[in-house]
């Protein structure tokens, strides 16, 4: 769910921008090194933006009955970093804002505070958090994408009852009227997006070990790197 | 290609500078979402529509599909204000001025996103990206975009593709069906970007790619008089808002 354009106060539009500011400047910064250190990874960057993109054209089968799309956080936490996820997500949410009416200009830098900055590192620091204590891939995995994903949802709450506070309860009332609405259909949507996020990354095991590998995602195996290591 | 690139590229505003649109759909935009709803959101709305279905000419019918989507989010964005929580009224009750804000909610965002409509509508991405180097986004950056800009939409086709083969076989009868069928059609679209890229970069390394895309752009002036008009335009929204404002209930 991207905040509409114009549905922020002015002040409120302002203040998510210059939050936003610091992790898309790391972020330029991290890409821009990538790319002057290896120019070729201008194309690959620019693929994977453009998949993050597509990623969210999908219509997921929610357990409500309803539709949606992932938000392709997780996965592109999990396979670009966040830092450049920051400066991927800012262009999709830019590129969605122009292209599709989705999202707006004057609430990109609260979209992207939720989606290309909370999402990736909420997402990628459980995914490291399991890895860490051992657990398999695909548990990894899941527990990233729906992390990803409900953290999305619970930023944009807060970010609505600030702007909009309930009359009686204030911002307190006001949070639990947007993450009730939203617990009923993000929390399905949530898992949903997890387990889509483990089948496609189970086929990109299969299929696509190579860029897997070269993104360091899989773990070069030790013998091979003894191979490498003795040819260097 | 999706509808409003499409329009935008056969936009009769198209040969413009898009310094001029921008200043012209941002700042209505911005009047949008700065004056007061009650009149000011009202009037740009106004003054936007009238911009866009007469010199933009924009056909109503494409205006009207892509406005409808932001519409809907900001009817069900607004609904929320209707209601109060935990106040002296109970657990929920009716919020006592919740439908003038949830009015004032829907008119301002509603016009604000006509306002991001003209830009994109009369503006193909592929006009403004090669020129935010000169605003100053690092190069590297801008390339970036312009990639992703040029593999989204052979993406979006084979993803349309795919999506066709898997109905035709059967793969969205059930529902496991579908699940599979969304998870081939996720890891197909990142196999088919990194193949499109890797292809990209065997292209342009034949023809001395040195890590700089560069791109032709056809020359467009920035016109003085557009720019006045549109300043015209935005400081008579602005008085009148504020006229209006003193005058209506």
């Amino acid at each position: 769910m991207h905040i509409a354009e114009g549905y922020l106060p002015p002040v409120h539009a302002a203040a998510w921008g210059v939050a936003s500011a610091p992790f898309v400047v790391h972020g330029v910064r991290a890409l821009t090194r990538e790319v002057r250190a290896n120019p070729e990874s201008t194309l690959l960057l620019g693929a994977s933006g453009a998949f993050t993109f597509v990623l969210s054209a999908l219509k997921l089968p929610s357990v409500t009955g309803s539709c949606s799309h992932p938000t392709g956080t997780g996965l592109g936490a999990i396979l670009f970093r966040p830092p450049i996820m920051a400066v991927l997500g800012t262009i999709t949410l830019l590129f969605q804002a122009l292209l599709l009416a989705h999202g707006g200009l004057t609430t990109l830098g609260a979209n992207a505070f939720s989606m290309a900055i909370v999402g990736p590192w909420a997402g990628y620091g459980t995914y490291l958090l399991f890895r860490r204590f051992g657990a398999p891939l695909m548990v990894g995995v899941f527990f990233g994408a729906f992390v990803a994903d409900l953290s999305t949802y619970c930023v944009t709450s807060v970010q609505l009852a600030l702007a909009f506070p309930d009359p009686g309860s204030g911002v307190a009332g006001s949070l639990a009227k947007f993450g009730g609405i939203f617990a009923v259909t993000q929390i399905p949507l949530a898992v949903s997006e997890g387990l889509l996020t483990v089948l496609v990354m189970r086929l990109l095991t299969q299929s696509s070990k190579g860029e897997l590998l070269r993104l360091g995602v899989l773990a070069r195996p030790q013998a091979a790197e003894r191979r490498e290591e003795a040819a260097a | 290609m999706l509808p409003i690139d499409a329009a935008a590229h056969s936009s009769r505003w198209r040969r413009r500078h898009p310094v001029e649109k921008a200043a012209l759909g941002f700042g209505l935009t911005l009047s949008a979402v700065c004056l007061p709803p009650w009149p000011g959101a009202l009037l740009v709305a106004a003054a936007t529509l009238a911009v866009l279905l007469g010199p933009a000419g924009v056909p109503g019918r494409q205006l009207w599909r892509a406005f409808r989507i932001p519409l809907g989010f900001c009817v069900t964005g607004a609904v929320p204000l209707l209601f109060a929580v935990g106040g002296s009224g109970g657990p929920v009750a009716w919020a006592p001025d919740g439908p003038v804000h949830a009015g004032e909610l829907l008119l301002r965002t509603a016009s604000a996103s006509l306002g991001v409509l003209l830009f994109a509508f009369t503006t193909p991405l592929s006009d403004v990206l090669p020129r935010l180097v000169r605003a100053g986004v690092p190069a590297p950056v801008v390339d970036v975009a312009l990639v992703m800009y040029r593999i989204v939409f052979l993406l979006l086709d084979a993803q349309s593709k795919v999506r066709q083969a898997q109905a035709a076989r059967l793969g969205a009868t059930t529902r496991a069906a579908v699940w599979r069928s969304m998870a081939g059609l996720g890891a197909t679209s990142f196999v088919r970007a990194f193949d499109r890229a890797q292809r990209l970069q065997t292209g342009l390394a034949g023809r001395g790619y040195d890590g700089t895309l560069r791109v032709l752009l056809p020359e467009a002036p920035v016109s003085r008089p557009f720019l006045a008009a549109t300043g015209g335009l935005l400081a008579g929204l602005v008085a009148l808002t504020l006229v209006l404002e003193r005058l209506l209930p």
